[in-house]
């Protein structure tokens, strides 16, 4: 494993792995804590579509992905604020007709048989330095943004009529969250997929809910879990050549009874 | 100056009339008790006031200003406080989220603010819980890490939206002389449908179902006497009491006596 270390596909996987895993413990907090897990999912899904279009009119994957998601939270968030009673409806369908253009566009494009699985299920081996830094810079806007109206986002999360009786813009904030999960599941993509993100942004919030007392904490501590899984998951999928995302989400699944037995063993 | 004062005031949902005609003048330091059956229009009256809904005729104004601008002189406790129990959040957090929308330090909370916060669990009575967990606290106790939650603003007014819906009779009665005790600071308005107990407490009632019946209550012998010595009201005979516009019956009655419901 450490004779690995020297190659920089590895070196890209791992950082990119820490930088994606840190990401998903403070959006998957507060996707978990604002009860959108489902929406999250819809959301991953449909950011299929962006990576189909940005395969046929050639450009940059993230930059198809990240314009689909962010699109498709801008609406879903629309659709809560106005639709509330139909939202589960909406975003069913938004999931389903997402990955239908993404698939229609990957069949369109000429000559060029996309590797589906590597959408689906991650292909962290192939990290390219620009999308490390695309990895770090929406690590920053994230952390910046948390630290910076996390008493906003604290009470929106909370308790959002009293916080807009106190005049917090509650759908400001609203959408906030939503676009930077809509990011964040663009960049778990490359690690572990868009089918397995789900997963990665919820197994770690789960544990870290039980030792937490605070947001911040749940949000610190599914940080580090998700990195640990991540590490793990990594090196099994290096040792066995197994695929990485699935490696991660069943270390973090194992994770997550143990943490369950040892509980209930107290 | 008074506190809520609204005048002919009325509110349709499209061709629903929830509200006709209202009329109401709240003055500090009054106790007032909303009553009324439900689907009168206690919510719809409430949301006029915190500004959430625009009457559409009539006036409404709290503190002589339109709603939406005294928000900041109006302490709001929601009704039920058992939702979102897991979240992973301290009793002080939640009473800081009191001062939210002033101007604060960019990160963190300013030291002011934590000791108000103290302030006002210390004022019912929550102090050593500060650092708790909400979800491990129960209904009663949440409800009052609430009323401390709005008293952090320094409001002029405390409105209670069914307050006790969901608490114990024991917990009931601690949050109503805890409302009592500072309601010799503050105004105090409570929504309820627990109408014998919140009789007790209030100064003032005001019966809502469509129209508003106003009463004062601070002389309970007054107001309520039962016909003979075996008597008692039932919640149903207590609300229409005070749904009638005066009690005629009662004009030839020589021996009133209030009694409490046991």
């Amino acid at each position: 494993m450490i004779e690995a270390l020297q190659f920089t596909f590895v070196q890209h996987a791992l950082i990119a792995g820490i930088l994606v895993s840190i990401a998903a413990g403070i959006i998957g907090s507060l996707i978990v804590v604002n009860r959108m897990v489902f929406l999250a999912g819809g959301i991953a899904h449909a950011s299929y579509g962006g990576i189909g279009m940005a395969l046929y009119f050639g450009f940059p994957i993230f930059l198809g992905a990240s314009l689909f998601s962010v699109l498709s939270a801008l609406l879903v968030a629309s659709l809560t604020l106005h639709k509330r009673h139909r939202i589960d409806t909406f975003i069913g369908l938004i999931w389903a007709v997402g990955m239908a253009i993404g698939i229609v566009f990957t069949d369109l494009t000429p000559g060029y048989n996309v590797d589906l699985m590597s959408y689906l299920f991650g292909s962290i081996l192939a990290v390219g330095t620009q999308d490390l830094y695309f990895m770090g810079g929406l690590l920053v806007l994230i952390v910046a943004a948390v630290s910076l109206w996390y008493r906003q986002i604290l009470a929106v999360s909370y308790d959002s009529k009293y916080a807009a009786l106190r005049g917090v813009n509650v759908r400001f904030f609203y959408t906030l969250i939503l676009i930077l999960s809509a990011l964040t599941v663009v960049i778990a993509i490359k690690v572990v997929g868009l089918i397995l993100v789900i997963a990665m942004l919820t197994i770690p919030v789960y544990i870290a809910e039980k030792l937490s007392n605070s947001l911040w904490q749940m949000m610190l501590i599914s940080g580090i879990v998700a990195t640990l899984f991540t590490l793990l998951g990594l090196w099994l999928s290096y040792t066995y050549n197994l695929t990485s995302g699935a490696s991660i989400i069943l270390v973090s699944a194992a994770g997550l009874g143990l943490f369950l037995i040892a509980r209930r063993g107290r | 100056m008074a506190v809520i004062e609204i005048s002919n005031l009325s509110f349709a949902y499209d061709k629903d009339i929830i509200l006709e005609n209202i009329n109401l003048t709240v003055e500090p330091p009054d106790f007032l008790a909303i009553i009324g059956p439900n689907g009168g229009g206690k919510s719809t009256l409430l949301k006029l006031i915190l500004g959430q809904l625009t009457p559409k005729s009539g006036t409404i104004k709290v503190f002589g200003d339109s709603p939406k601008n005294q928000l900041s002189n109006i302490g709001y406790v929601p009704q039920n406080t058992n939702v979102n129990t897991d979240f992973p959040i301290k009793v002080i957090e939640v009473v800081l989220m009191g001062h939210i929308g002033e101007k604060r330090p960019l990160f963190g909370y300013g030291k002011d603010e934590i000791a108000c916060a103290k302030g006002a669990l210390a004022q019912v009575g929550m102090e050593d819980y500060a650092n708790v967990r909400i979800g491990d606290l129960s209904g009663g106790q949440r409800q009052r890490v609430m009323i401390a939650r709005a008293l952090c603003a320094h409001p002029k007014v405390l409105i209670l939206d069914e307050p006790t819906s969901s608490i114990d009779t024991k917990g009931q009665k601690e949050i109503y002389s805890l409302l009592k005790k500072l309601n010799e600071q503050i105004t105090v308005i409570v929504v309820s449908h627990d109408i014998s107990v919140i009789l007790e407490y209030a100064n003032k009632a005001a019966y809502v179902n469509r129209h508003l019946a106003f009463h004062d209550i601070s002389d309970k012998s007054e107001v309520f006497h039962t016909h003979g010595e075996e008597d008692h009201f039932c919640e149903v005979e207590l609300l229409q009491l005070l749904g009638a516009e005066s009690c005629n019956t009662c004009a030839q009655e020589t021996n009133a006596v209030w009694r409490e419901k046991k």
